[in-house]
């Protein structure tokens, strides 16, 4: 357990030591984005997901150092993330259409194929016990990370609510891996969970940081890695339905795969700095206009909002878990 | 702000019950099925598959549907917003 703590520290220190110097270099090289949800549209620094990747590969080096054994799992996990990383920060950099995103996000789930760290059994879930996907799963690893990957990147759309949902979520599936005794998927929440306590510090209302896609990304697909390495996948179902919803919401409603910027905007900026959902049919339904459907408010309400219903999901995922426990 | 939560709890819930007895209802009576009258059992599995994947569709249809109406039908309540933002608008252009 405490080569465990070790490996949350460290990763935590990484993150926030090499965030400003991030931030500083972001700057310095005009890699920015306005916040435009705010009167005075600040220029705020973009990509701080390089931080949380810095963090990351911290926090994983430092426990394949203090735990050998686990080194197939941890460079299958860190690979997963990073390949996510990379299409994210190419698509900063330079914006890749709304299919080709996707379809590159799918390589992120290879490594856990080639290294065949995933249980070829097939997922577990409550009442019904392991199910019999042993044909399909290899497939399905591939889809869930390319899905919680683009699902994580949809849902930012005000400050904290990308750095602020994935840490309750990284939360939930540490917790769940302690009530299933899931030792991999405890290891593998706290690599995570020190460098997503950095972002939400930085990236919180009034954000000081944006993550960008290289964060969100490379975020999404960690966490899809570690549903899949540590056996989480109905918990993992259930903590992400914020994120879920969201995407699936938005989706349904243009009927095609879009990108935030070819879109009508869901969202309004009033003048007392409130914010207030379209009535525009083009728009898509977002999480965030539903929440604004009942009248205006503050952006650090409506995120503190998205928060709330992710920790909502993340009780609901524990009791999953619990349910897996007492009826398989 | 706490109706704005129940709205999605609600809607949550519905999911997740959704998704626990589609499960079970899959796993005990579509999988186990018996079709005396099919000898083919690659016609009885597509049946099954086909029969799941009409279910998950249904409860897909089914939790966009009643979004999509509490959207709209919340938005309507209210409009007063909506105008107030287009007037300030229509003032400012």
């Amino acid at each position: 357990m405490i080569n465990e703590l070790i490996t949350l520290i460290v990763g935590f220190a990484a993150s926030f030591l090499s965030m400003p110097l991030v931030m500083k270099f972001m700057k310095k090289k005009g890699i920015v984005g306005v916040d435009m949800h705010k009167k005075n549209k600040p220029v705020i620094p973009e990509m701080g997901g390089v931080a949380v990747i810095i963090g990351i590969v911290a926090s994983v080096a430092t426990a394949s150092v203090l735990i050998p054994e686990k080194n197939r799992l941890l460079l299958s996990f860190l690979a997963s993330a990073l390949i996510a990383g990379v299409v994210g920060a190419v698509d900063d950099l330079r914006p890749l259409s709304a299919r080709v995103k996707p379809l590159l996000t799918l390589f992120s789930g290879m490594p856990i194929l080639m290294l065949c760290t995933y249980d070829p059994r097939g997922p577990i879930f409550p009442i019904i016990g392991r199910t019999r996907l042993t044909i399909i799963y290899p497939i399905l690893i591939i889809v869930a990370l390319a899905v919680t990957s683009n699902a994580v990147n949809m849902l930012d759309p005000f400050n904290g609510t990308m750095s602020g949902t994935c840490t309750v979520i990284a939360a939930t599936l540490l917790i769940s891996s302690l009530i299933l005794g899931r030792n991999d998927g405890m290891l593998l929440s706290l690599c995570m969970l020190g460098p997503l306590l950095v972002l939400y510090l930085f990236n919180r209302y009034p954000a000081k940081v944006f993550s960008g896609d290289v964060g969100s990304l490379s975020i999404g697909a960690a966490l899809g890695a570690i549903a899949i390495l540590g056996h989480l996948e109905a918990v993992a179902i259930v903590a992400f339905a914020p994120q879920i919803m969201n995407g699936f919401y938005g989706l349904s409603t243009m009927g095609r795969l879009y990108e935030r910027r070819e879109a009508a905007r869901p969202v309004v900026l009033l003048d007392d700095e409130r914010l207030m959902a379209t009535s525009d049919p083009e728009a898509p339904l977002t999480l965030a206009r539903i929440i604004l459907a009942r009248g205006p408010l503050y952006e650090y309400e409506a995120a503190r909002i998205i928060i709330i219903l992710s920790i909502i999901s993340g009780i609901l995922a524990i009791f999953t878990a619990y349910l897996i426990k007492v009826t398989t | 702000m706490i109706r704005r939560i129940l709205d999605f709890v609600l809607v949550l819930l519905f999911v997740w019950t959704c998704m626990i007895l589609g499960l079970w209802f899959i796993n005990e009576i579509i999988v186990p099925l018996e079709i005396p009258w099919i000898k083919n059992h690659a016609i009885i599995a597509i049946i099954k598959l086909m029969t799941s994947g009409g279910l998950a569709f249904l409860w897909l249809w089914l939790w966009r549907e009643i979004i999509k109406r509490m959207f709209w039908h919340t938005l309507k309540t209210h409009k007063k917003y909506v105008k107030k933002a287009e007037s300030e608008k229509s003032d400012k252009n």
